[in-house]
């Protein structure tokens, strides 16, 4: 009996090794990532606005109907990218992801940007020579360090009727997503 | 013999320690990093940029573009206040108020994620377009059948979820109003 016991202890400690084993293992292993879905839609250097969620239709990145979103994607290795434009006086937010789906930065409108996104991404070598001034960048810019090249920025814009969301949707597809000229 | 049913058992145990707590850990999640607010359930790390390891296997699961710290917060009722599962074929009132925010948007889907409302109306309700109490408190219906005040008409049977969407929010930054309530989820009738 007090082998059996022990023996079901040990299962038990196995048990835990195999769920930390799991839990550490399952962000690589997982085959359908914010990453890989904004990869299938989103092109490197252009703005790419998402078809609004039909009613009753698939929607896999859990996208708040109410709301218009728009994907920049940029390639950090060739340099520094940007995201510009003007947008509605409405509510908007901008954030940047990884190909995981992690949050690197996020803000919206309401912390003083206004109307005018300028907003310009950079990894950590090109950050270093931001700040050792080897870079020349307008005074403004809202600058973001990522730890990654491949990055999503993705904007999501409330419109203030549904009425106005074709007419926003288009706004959003007007921002310029490029390298930043240094 | 005995020692190969030891064994076994050993496996049994392992197999079922290891992979229930996984998959309790990346779908309920309270005891590891989820937080719960009556039925209401969000992952307060899942918008930062160093979420914990267990908040990155959520991530990896759930494929959903999650709210950045600074954008806002999403909660997820798969239940009533009572803990029944939500019905499509039931009348919910959601009663009660919401932590401070620019705006939030309240959507029924299916567990998949698609939305269930009546296809030619709203998707869900909006913070901006709702009628409220002098107190500013919401009542909220969710149902197939006519309902009064806030009314959203929904669709098709089965099981449902009800996803709140809170932007610009205070809550669980650690600044400015700590008040965590959220609204009650009411199953009128079935």
């Amino acid at each position: 009996m007090v082998r059996t016991l022990l023996y079901m202890f040990g299962g038990l400690l196995l048990g835990l090794a195999i769920h930390l084993v799991v839990i550490l293992l399952l962000p690589g292993l997982a085959s359908n990532t914010v990453g890989v879905q904004l990869a299938a839609v989103g092109q490197v250097n252009k703005v790419v606005t998402l078809d609004p969620v039909a009613p009753g239709g698939p929607n896999p990145l859990r996208l708040d109907p109410e709301l218009a979103y728009a994907v920049c994607r940029l390639d950090l290795s060739k340099g520094p990218g940007e995201l510009t434009g003007t947008l509605p006086l409405s509510y908007w937010s901008v954030s940047v992801y990884d190909r995981a789906g992690t949050v690197l930065y996020s803000t919206t409108n309401r912390d003083g940007i206004g109307q005018t996104l300028d907003l310009g991404v950079f990894d950590a070598a090109q950050t270093r020579l931001l700040a050792e001034q080897k870079i020349d960048v307008d005074a403004g810019l809202l600058i973001v360090e990522t730890r990654t090249d491949d990055i999503f920025v993705v904007v999501k814009l409330e419109p203030s009727q549904p009425a106005t969301r074709d007419r926003y949707a288009a706004q959003l597809g007007r921002l310029a997503c490029r390298p930043l000229k240094t | 013999m005995r020692f190969l049913l030891n064994l076994l058992l050993l496996l049994v145990v392992a197999l079922a320690v290891g992979f229930g707590l996984s998959w309790y850990a990346v779908t309920d999640g309270r005891l590891v990093g989820a937080a719960q607010i009556g039925p209401w359930t969000a992952w307060p790390r899942a918008g930062s940029p160093d979420p914990d390891p267990y908040t990155r296997a959520y991530l990896a699961r759930s494929g959903a573009l999650q709210l950045g710290q600074g954008e806002g917060i999403r909660f997820v009722a798969t239940a009533d206040s009572d803990g029944v599962p939500l019905d499509r074929n039931c009348r919910y009132r959601i009663d009660g108020s919401t932590p401070t925010a620019t705006f939030w948007t309240l959507v029924p889907t299916a567990p998949d994620g698609a939305t269930i409302a009546r296809p030619d109306g709203p998707p869900g309700f909006n913070s901006r377009r709702i009628a409220r109490a002098n107190d500013g408190s919401v009542q909220l219906y969710v149902s197939k059948t006519l309902a009064p005040l806030n009314w959203l008409e929904i669709t098709g049977s089965g099981a449902f979820w009800l996803v709140l969407d809170l932007y610009d929010t205070t809550l669980f930054s650690g600044v400015g109003s700590s008040d965590a309530s959220l609204p009650s989820i009411i199953r009128e009738a079935c």
